[in-house]
């Protein structure tokens, strides 16, 4: 994989676990 | 990847919202389906119900072939536990499929015995839970069935990730270099519209939006329930199962069995001969593969279960809804039409009558259904209230360029989509091109059939209405 593949890869990732990370934390605490 | 992601955020996201919105708004009025829905966004207009329908047909048409794949994943999960495809190199693979559904004379299978039984034991599967109702049958499913294919996944996929490279001949042929066929950004593909079109298809088809489904979803949802932070929940988890885990499955390893080389046709011959041939010839060549074979096409069957039984949630909803029948008996009248409307797709396979159905329902009336989903939402019903009605008890503040790309971007997105994929693909489908001249009966026997569905559910629409005393919503 080229390093610009991998910089792409680390970046949706990361995006998308935060994305989801924040969600869930939010209905966490919104729906206690 | 670059369009997919453009999509999703241009298309899958808003269209989430919109669909979660409408769902919960058109509960207001009695309606949980899309013809009650659309009119309850207009009501000055009569015609709009009609529209709607596409949300109950659209998911009809893909339940009943979904439903017939579903099961040769039943029957594949059965067949890696007994070893029945034991040492079948990529002939011997295809063979065994042409056979099992009844193309093709196999040992196996004399006919279509075992391909039937599975589906039959699908489709039970697929009606009890469904005859249990919404909280009982498909949340009672979804509970359980969720978190076991997470788990079915991450296993897979860490397994797949770990495996390094599989072949000594090829050291270079590793998983995680395989990653790169679908990260390494390829700029010169943005140019071309069909991989935009099938990024767009890919976020239709995943996150279940432009069918109809959420909708029907989210219309059991009180007035006071949160949609927006919901819905982008949703997207985020689709998004975490399918790219992080998913991702890292199917592609990574075939690319470290087939190489560099072969990898771009291994992923362009279809989802089924990358699941149904590919898929157990690699998990063949690992320690524990059956075991691993039998996780993948069980992991494939629950995330289809799980589908399917939301395929065809409208069309239930709307016969218990509009016509005042007990859940059981609105699954039963479904079910047995259903049931009905299958065979064709069992027992003509080979003609085409699948693709046809795919085109319809898997595709047009997803597109759409989205266009007018999103033009009834910014334009007829307002942006304004559009966006109030989305923050009503929001646990979420959507942001505001969201406003901007709801009432222009999407639908403009959208009408782009529609336009260049009637003339890229939908016009040579129609006209049959690529249809053998012996399949083409059979194609328009379908296009009869799918016609007949569509006037009746229109029909059914009809009567409901003139059945129906005027309500008043309680906005």
């Amino acid at each position: 994989m080229r390093p610009d593949g991998w910089l792409f890869l680390i970046g949706s990732w990361g995006a998308i676990l935060a994305l989801t990370a924040f969600c869930f934390a939010r209905l966490f605490r919104t729906r206690r | 990847m670059i369009p997919y992601f453009v999509s999703l955020l241009l298309l899958g996201i808003p269209l989430m919202w919109v669909e979660w919105t409408i769902g919960r708004y058109g509960r207001l009025f009695g309606h949980g389906t899309a013809p009650g829905i659309f009119h309850s966004l207009w009501e000055k207009n009569r015609f709009i119900k009609y529209f709607g329908v596409i949300g109950i047909f659209g998911p009809l048409v893909i339940f009943v072939y979904y439903i017939y794949i579903e099961s040769w994943l039943l029957g594949y999960a059965y067949f890696a536990l007994t070893g029945a495809y034991r040492g079948a190199d990529q002939a011997g693979m295809q063979a065994f499929l042409s056979g099992y559904q009844g193309l093709q004379p196999h040992p196996l299978f004399p006919d279509i015995g075992w391909a039937y039984l599975f589906f039959l034991i699908t489709f039970a599967v697929n009606m009890w839970v469904l005859s249990r109702g919404v909280v009982k049958g498909i949340e009672w499913l979804n509970r359980w069935a969720l978190p076991l294919l997470l788990l079915f996944a991450v296993t897979l996929a860490v397994r797949v990730l770990t495996l390094g490279a599989p072949d000594p001949a090829h050291p270079d042929w590793t998983t995680l270099a395989g990653l790169g066929f679908l990260w390494n950004p390829d700029l010169s593909a943005l140019r071309d519209a069909d991989v935009w079109l099938a990024a767009a298809g890919q976020v239709f088809f995943t996150l279940s939006v432009g069918i109809g489904v959420i909708l029907t979803y989210a219309s059991y949802l009180s007035r006071q329930k949160d949609v927006a932070l919901s819905g982008l929940t949703s997207v985020a988890t689709n998004e975490f199962a399918e790219v992080i885990l998913g991702g890292s499955i199917a592609i990574p390893i075939a690319f470290a069995f087939f190489g560099p080389g072969a990898i771009a046709s291994v992923a362009k011959s279809g989802a089924f001969n990358l699941g149904f041939v590919s898929m157990p010839l690699i998990f063949q060549q690992i320690p524990w593969g059956e075991l691993f074979a039998f996780l993948w096409f069980a992991l494939l069957f629950l995330a289809g279960l799980t589908s399917s039984i939301s395929l065809l949630e409208p069309a239930i909803a709307f016969v218990e809804d509009e016509f005042r029948l007990r859940r059981w008996q609105a699954s039963l009248t479904v079910g047995l039409l259903t049931l009905a409307a299958t065979q064709p797709v069992i027992f003509f396979l080979g003609k085409g009558v699948l693709d046809e159905l795919d085109f319809w329902g898997g595709t047009f009336c997803l597109v759409l259904f989205a266009t007018v989903e999103t033009l009834l939402f910014g334009w007829v019903f307002g942006i304004d209230r559009a966006w109030e009605e989305i923050h009503h008890g929001a646990d979420l503040r959507v942001p505001r360029i969201y406003k901007f790309i709801l009432k222009y971007v999407t639908p403009l997105f959208l009408i782009v989509i529609l336009t260049a994929w009637f003339f890229q693909n939908g016009l040579p489908t129609i006209l049959m091109y690529d249809v053998p001249a012996a399949n083409r009966p059979y194609v328009l026997a379908t296009r009869l059939g799918l016609t007949a569905v569509f006037l009746g559910l229109c029909a059914l629409v009809r009567v409901a209405w003139r059945r129906r005393p005027v309500r008043q919503g309680t906005a």
